[in-house]
């Protein structure tokens, strides 16, 4: 059975992992240095050679997973331009898998039968946000929401749902309500963990090339934003 | 054989060079992607570089014909530019040596543009003078061997070819405004009016091209949109006069100071026609020898970055599984 060498860097973190069919042959997630940002440059290569060691060496690994946000820019790029790279030279294929899917897929490992409302720091006050079924089908989103407008849509929600990321855990006063537990700070289950990125890569459908790896930004670049607001002018 | 990839600004390159030998020189540009802001947006260039970098790649491969098992090492813009653009081409670069174990070979940008000059069918020997000035960066180089050079002067503010931008988007000229400003530059009188020269006490060997692009913003205020639209050849003529004067001035300068055999011109704005013509009647006054490399040698390209990988110390696998991109060019890269 070969192998899937999964990460992703979309979010402060830098998640890497293999696994080969069910069984998880390495996992790791490196946070950011104390008082410095995220080690997705530095690391990231370093922990995919370790997750490669583990599970026998290349010639074991059929397949590379990379996350693709939502996130931040630069770590997104950061885990595609590497996957790519690697995809091209190895020969494999390359499957892009939705962050807030893999964040979603970790903590259906915790919400028993209820929804899964995974949600990532947006910065700059925002959330990235979706929404799954007890199945793992995705309800809404992704999207990037205002924490207000975010907790009006938990309100209205039909079922209880599991909320949890690096956005939950941000903006847990905001969005507390009855429809939604949102666990402790500490727990694991706000992390993206790198074996859900293997997983879901696994079940997807396995054809596409490098080329198919598209990123998902959701917000367009400020330059965009001014344009549309005829200020570009005034911004420069 | 060594393949390069280059992703420091809005140019998308990778090239494969064998020895001097260019195989293969593939550049996409981005000009359209950023026509419509009037300028580079690093984001734009980050996300065009994502979607772009590894179908270039290939496109350098096919067209050399070869495949990455003929590949020795893997060479890449490490520095300086836009942070972001340089990840890309960085982590992709990184990425694909780790998976082959070949070595990585880190090359600084401007370094490049010096080592164009090293490249066949008639490559350049050191020593030389190199003034390089394009739309990223304005310098004036002494180059006694292929591994590196010493700047001798830089601009202090706008690089020369940024000032071309932004003047030609005063005169109400496209993006990017260069080739179009000078075509207008050729109908007009560059003494119609005065423009301030810049540096000219300076005893050094530095350039600065902002009080000149704020002149011009003064004169197209004072003479209003009609009155910019009419004297629009004129405009751009006295102020690619200004520009190319003070490169040139630079130039003899430095010329006089040192005893060179050569001068050479890269970057973008080495493709103006009225820089090329002063620079060669300079070296022609001062008897020295000129070497224009060719225009797609000239803007940014991947061939340049292999070219100066060639004499740039190699990392080998795993050493550089770690490195990280630079946006300015301090400290220098060392091995
Ligand atoms: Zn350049």
């Amino acid at each position: 059975m070969s192998v899937v060498v999964g990460f992703d860097t979309a979010t402060e973190d830098t998640a890497v992992a293999a696994l080969r069919g069910g069984e998880l042959v390495y996992e790791a997630r490196l946070e950011p240095a104390e008082k410095g940002g995220p080690l997705h440059a530095s690391a990231l290569l370093s922990e995919v050679e370790a997750a490669v060691a583990a599970a026998g060496g290349w010639g074991a690994v059929g397949r590379l997973a990379v996350g693709v946000g939502p996130g931040t820019f630069t770590g997104i790029r950061v885990g595609i331009a590497s996957a790519k790279g690697l995809g091209l030279s190895r020969g494999l294929p390359v499957s892009g898998v939705c962050t807030l899917d893999a964040l979603a897929a970790g903590i259906g490992e915790a919400a028993g039968g209820r929804d899964r409302l995974a949600l990532t720091d947006a910065r700059r006050g925002e959330v990235f946000a979706a929404l799954y079924s007890a199945a793992g089908e995705c309800l809404w989103g992704p999207l990037v929401s205002a924490p207000e407008e975010l907790a009006e849509r938990i309100a209205s929600l039909e079922r209880a749902a599991l909320c949890a990321g690096s956005g939950a855990v941000r903006f847990r006063q905001q969005l507390a309500s009855r429809n939604v537990e949102i666990p402790n700070d500490a727990d694991p289950v706000h992390r993206v963990a790198a074996r859900h990125v293997c997983a879901l890569a696994a079940s997807g459908p396995g054809e596409e090339g490098s080329g198919a790896v598209a990123p998902i930004y959701l917000r367009a670049p400020d330059a965009e934003r001014w344009r549309e607001r005829g200020s570009l002018e005034k911004a420069e | 054989m060594i393949l390069a990839i280059e992703t420091s600004c809005d140019d998308t390159c990778a090239a494969v060079v064998d020895g001097p030998r260019i195989l293969s020189n593939v550049i996409s540009s981005q000009a359209a992607a950023h026509a419509g802001f009037g300028g580079i947006v690093p984001e734009v260039a980050s996300r065009q570089h994502l979607e772009l970098t590894v179908p270039v790649i290939e496109a350098a491969l096919a067209e050399a014909g070869v495949g990455l098992d003929d590949v020795e090492a893997i060479a890449v813009t490490a520095q300086p530019g836009l942070i972001g653009a340089l990840l890309v081409g960085l982590n992709t670069a990184k990425a694909l040596a780790a998976g082959r174990r070949l070595p990585l070979i880190p090359v600084d940008h401007l370094q490049g543009h010096v080592a164009a000059n090293f490249l066949g069918p008639e490559p350049l020997d050191p020593p030389f003078l190199c003034l390089v000035a394009s739309g990223g960066h304005t310098l004036l180089a002494a180059v006694r061997d292929r591994a590196g050079h010493e700047v001798l002067g830089q601009t202090l503010d706008d690089a020369a070819g940024e000032a071309f931008d932004k003047v030609a988007r005063l005169l109400g000229l496209g993006y990017p405004g260069g080739p179009e400003l000078e075509r207008l530059a050729r109908d007009g009188d560059p003494e119609a009016f005065e423009m301030p020269v810049a540096m000219a006490r300076d005893p050094g060997l530095d350039f600065s091209f902002s009080g000149l692009k704020t002149a011009l913003a003064y004169l197209c205020r004072d003479l209003g949109p009609a009155g910019v639209e009419a004297r629009r050849a004129d405009l751009a003529a006295g102020f690619q006069a200004a520009a190319v004067g003070q490169l040139t001035a630079k130039l003899k300068r430095a010329l006089k100071r040192g005893e060179w055999p050569a001068v050479a011109l890269g970057g973008g704005v080495a493709a103006n026609g009225a820089l090329r013509e002063a620079v060669a009647a300079l070296c022609e006054e001062a008897g020295v020898g000129l070497k224009l490399v060719p225009g797609l040698l000239c803007t940014d390209n991947a061939a340049m970055i292999a070219s100066a990988a060639r004499f740039a110390p190699r990392l080998p696998f795993p050493d550089y599984l770690a490195y990280d991109a630079r946006p300015t060019a301090r400290p220098p890269l060392a091995a």
